[in-house]
């Protein structure tokens, strides 16, 4: 990433907010305390060794896209070899890529001879075929409680399973393991109402929803007397909203920079005009404008299907055609920047094998990743396929988790993140590399 | 919770996780000798009665505080608690023009769906800006979040009138287990989660889980994943009304949907036979369940005292199991307490931040489209939360969004929002920047507060010209973030 964020030092505001702003690492370690000081518990950011990674390391742009509300792996990379996918969805599953019962629109995409992509996720073929985007299968976290929260929760904080263990974010760790090449405000953003809590602790992370839009809406030429106004305001006082204003001031100062109106796609790149959409073109407008980001959040809802998933017609087809056309505008925009980007798309849990009464699935275990990007070696399924019948899905119905979600990550953040201090990051795991991603 | 929007993945944020408990301390320890912190919450200290107010209300309107410190602070919960005041006629007569609440709920159908939710989050607004029963107000406000529905589901925003008047503002300050029942009877929350398909022989589960993780027990309550199953089997059959020349969109109960088979819930037998009885009697062991008195004590402590509630869990529980679930008697000594008028500040949520500016300057709103768009702006688009927990109440889940409340605040100030208007010749006379700050700041001893001041005086110097700026700063102030 570029070092000239810093030519913003000509800017007075900026000059003032590099004052106010206590250095990086307090900020962190008091966000830290102050968790603590009224809960009675202990934030986990103070209790980082603090022996960071240098900070002219190479490293890709993380691009996290969790898909909220438990998205159906089964019906998303589906196993069309296995009877039991049939038998167990007479009325949601996808025909395989073979049978001439169905259109071809309506069949699966065959991956490898025994998975299919959903018909719905065509525009990712290509990259998938190019080698540039890999499948993960019966991979998820620990959790059973088949609770949103508990599963979201416990992906997010890094852990096995949501209970015990700091309750800062994993992401939120590996930046303040990491060094940041410019200590720009915008090393993290989240394209979303409200910061994830992967993210959660972290300094230097925001949350927004347009950049065009983030700007004081009073009168142009007050912008400035009131920002500064609000800088007095805010740097007085070190919590949370004192920290989180500051924040936002840096941010809106180095936004001063960009006009992201006026951004243009590459390589004839079509962005939907969905929240996801627009996230990924916003995402791509940052990265190219060399403001340091390093992390970027994204949120796609939609995948809680307990009613009317329909299979190549319905809810989960409408989010994937989202899924896929977004996706596949960003890394075709990036272009050979991908080589630079690693995008992880992952969710909280999968769904029943067998459908419901209401053509939906109920709550699950294990679903699918996808990882994206220069570094992935793709063009493959990885999965330790548990299998479908009734006496390999566990008590429920069903599907067990065999490759823990933390054994991916781990392999992102050391590979491709240059972390080596997976330990902190994932606290008290021991991960087995999947062997999915090139090192730097 | 299918069905949920493109919009939505914005309001997908923090999915609360309660802070957790960590071993291996003494780097911790060293780390604070190292440094001098301050905590997540700001220093000072805020005047006694102006917390008791900003708990119990929207935010503490012009002169209230006062009149509040002389009518003593026991008759002043003690008539909110009532909730018995008759609504001023003006407010009464914006609701009675609010067609969803005067029409049968299949006919509201005819209105297009944002119209619905345009009307219901009016309400909302005006009630909580302009009620008299302010406390009343505010447990709707917790109960709509705990019974939460997402009006962009299916049809759910067209029942969702009905359900606010029957389910959470009949019982907000009444009795928790027949809250319960309404709800579990409510077309819009059948429809939510998905219990309107819940049939024999494929049951949905949706409901069952959220019933017991959410509504009641809470996720550490001790149910199992076969307790899940088995409390949807209870539920087959429980739908609504689609016949023609039926009362369409009631509840009813399709005998020939249920399982009628025997049923192992939580340790007690639900004998073959039951019919409609099987899921009351769920409802019953589910009301009275310690793990339920323990859930529901925990958020309201939280919703009342910020971070000091888990002293006040355990009692509040017993209330609970002691009173069947009453209501007031469960949150009355919380509210009469010390504690309360010495607990840290909270974070106000974006519905708070803006019903508590308004009640601070007075502004007159008629709670329209213009001032949704910044509620939703601001992260909280009312009935529009897609996930059933509801709107998260941990300050995390807001830092992200400070620029649409100094935004708000802004438009607030400067009179640019429209249908909402601050008389500011009417409400600072003598262009006195004291009085300006004493509407949206209780005393308090915080050197933030002289800067403030400080800027007003700066801003007013101006002479009227100056309110939109003194204005707002002061809501735009981090002092005016808390409640």
């Amino acid at each position: 990433m570029s070092q000239d964020w810093f030519s913003c030092t000509e800017n007075k505001l900026w000059q003032a907010l590099q004052q106010a702003k206590p250095t990086r690492r307090n900020l962190l370690l008091g966000a830290g305390f102050s968790l603590a000081a009224w809960a009675g518990t202990r934030s986990s950011l103070a209790e980082l060794k603090v022996s960071k990674v240098g900070k002219n390391r190479p490293h890709d742009v993380l691009v996290n896209v969790f898909l909220r509300g438990g998205a159906d792996g089964l019906n998303i990379v589906a196993p069309y070899f296995e009877d039991a996918y049939y038998r167990k969805r007479p009325n949601l599953s996808i025909a395989s890529p073979k049978d001439r019962r169905s259109g071809v629109a309506a069949r699966l995409l065959d991956l490898d001879g025994k998975f299919g992509l959903h018909p719905s996720l065509a525009p990712l073929l290509n990259f998938y075929r190019e080698g540039k985007l890999a499948c993960l299968h019966a991979c998820g976290s620990q959790d059973a409680t088949r609770s949103h929260f508990e599963a979201m929760a416990a992906v997010e904080r890094g852990l096995a399973a949501e209970g015990p263990g700091p309750a800062s974010g994993w992401i939120a760790r590996h930046m303040a393991l990491t060094e940041s090449p410019t200590d720009s405000p915008l090393r993290a953003v989240a394209f979303s109402g409200t910061l994830p809590d992967m993210l959660r602790g972290a300094a230097n992370a925001v949350a927004l929803e347009s950049l065009a839009d983030f700007k004081l809406n009073t009168p142009e030429d007050k912008q400035i007397h009131f920002e500064k106004a609000l800088l007095d305001l805010y740097k007085g006082d070190k919590d949370e909203v004192a920290h989180a204003g500051q924040e936002t001031l840096a941010v809106l100062s180095s936004l001063r920079k960009i006009d992201p109106k006026s951004y243009q796609p590459s390589n004839g790149a079509k962005y939907p005009t969905s929240d996801l959409g627009n996230g990924l073109r916003q995402t791509a407008c940052l990265i190219r404008a060399n403001l340091g980001l390093e992390i970027a959040s994204l949120d796609r809802t939609g995948w809680d299907t307990h009613f009317a998933q329909g299979s190549t017609v319905g809810i989960l087809p409408l989010a994937l055609d989202d899924l896929g056309q977004s996706l596949a505008a960003f890394a075709t925009d990036m272009g050979s920047d991908m080589n630079h980007v690693t995008v992880v798309v992952m969710t909280e849990f999968g769904r029943r094998v067998a459908e419901n009464s209401s053509l939906g699935t109920d709550h699950g275990r294990a679903s699918f990743m996808m990882l994206m990007g220069g570094g992935t070696m793709g063009g493959q399924i990885y999965s330790k396929w548990p299998g479908l019948e009734d006496h390999q899905l566990d008590e429920t119905g069903d599907l067990r988790v065999t490759t823990d979600y933390r054994d991916v990550l781990s392999e992102v953040v050391k590979n491709r993140m240059r972390n080596d201090n997976l330990s902190e990051v994932f606290v008290g795991y021991q991960p087995q590399p999947v062997g999915l991603t090139k090192p730097i | 919770m299918s069905g949920v929007s493109r919009r939505d993945c914005l309001r997908i944020g923090l999915m609360g996780s309660a802070a957790s408990a960590l071993g291996g301390c003494a780097k911790l320890a060293n780390h604070f000798v190292e440094h001098q912190y301050d905590s997540a919450l700001p220093a000072g200290k805020t005047d006694e009665t102006a917390r008791l107010v900003q708990r119990l209300t929207f935010g503490p309107r012009p002169g209230e505080i006062a009149a509040v410190q002389s009518m003593g602070r026991i008759t002043y919960v003690d008539s909110l608690i009532r909730a018995d005041e008759k609504e001023d006629m003006r407010l009464q007569f914006l609701l009675n023009r609010l067609d969803v609440f005067q029409m049968d709920p299949y006919d509201t159908q005819d209105l297009p769906e944002r119209e619905v939710l345009r009307q219901l989050q009016m309400a909302a607004i005006l009630r909580a800006a302009y009620g008299k029963n302010q406390l009343h107000e505010r447990m709707v406000d917790f109960w709509t979040n705990h019974f939460n529905i997402y009006g962009r589901k299916g049809l759910a925003a067209f029942r969702k009138a009905t359900d606010e008047t029957n389910v959470i503002r009949k019982h907000a300050l009444g009795s928790f287990p027949e809250m319960l029942k309404a709800s579990a009877h409510s077309p819009a929350m059948l429809i939510y989660l998905d219990n309107q398909s819940n049939v024999s022989g494929r049951a949905n589960e949706n409901y069952a889980r959220e019933i017991m993780e959410l509504h009641t027990m809470g996720v550490k309550g001790g149910y199992s994943q076969k307790d899940v199953q088995e409390v949807a089997r209870c539920f087959t059959g429980w739908t609504i009304e689609r016949r023609f020349l039926h009362h369409r969109w009631a509840y009813i109960f399709e005998e020939e949907k249920h399982d009628n088979g025997v049923k192992h819930v939580l340790g007690h037998t639900i004998p073959a036979g039951g019919g409609k009885q099987d899921a009351e009697h769920v409802l019953e062991i589910l009301a009275n369940h310690p793990a339920t008195a323990h859930h529901l004590a925990t958020k309201l402590c939280t919703y009342f005292l910020g971070a000091d509630g888990e002293k006040w869990v355990d009692r509040t529980a017993q209330t609970y199991l002691n009173s069947k679930g009453d209501i007031p008697s469960m949150i009355r000594p919380i509210l009469v307490s010390d504690d309360l008028m010495n607990s840290p500040p909270i974070l106000k949520r974006p519905f708070d931040y803006i019903v508590s500016s308004i009640r601070a300057l007075e502004a007159d709103t008629d709670g329209g489209e213009a001032i949704q768009t910044h509620l939703a702006a601001l992260g909280e688009p009312l009935y529009q939360w897609p996930m059933p927990d509801g709107y998260p109440s941990n300050t995390g889940a807001w830092t992200g969004t400070m620029l649409p409340r100094w935004n708000f605040a802004y438009q607030l100030a400067s009179n640019t929002i429209r249908g909402t208007e601050v008389n500011w010749p009417e409400l600072v006379r003598e262009n006195n920047p004291e009085k300006l700050f004493e509407l949206t700041h209780a005393r308090r001893a915080g050197s933030q507060d002289r800067v403030l001041l400080q800027k007003l005086t700066q801003e007013m110097s101006h002479g009227t010209k100056g309110y939109e700026g003194a204005g707002f700063l002061c809501l735009a102030s981090p002092s005016f973030q808390w409640r």
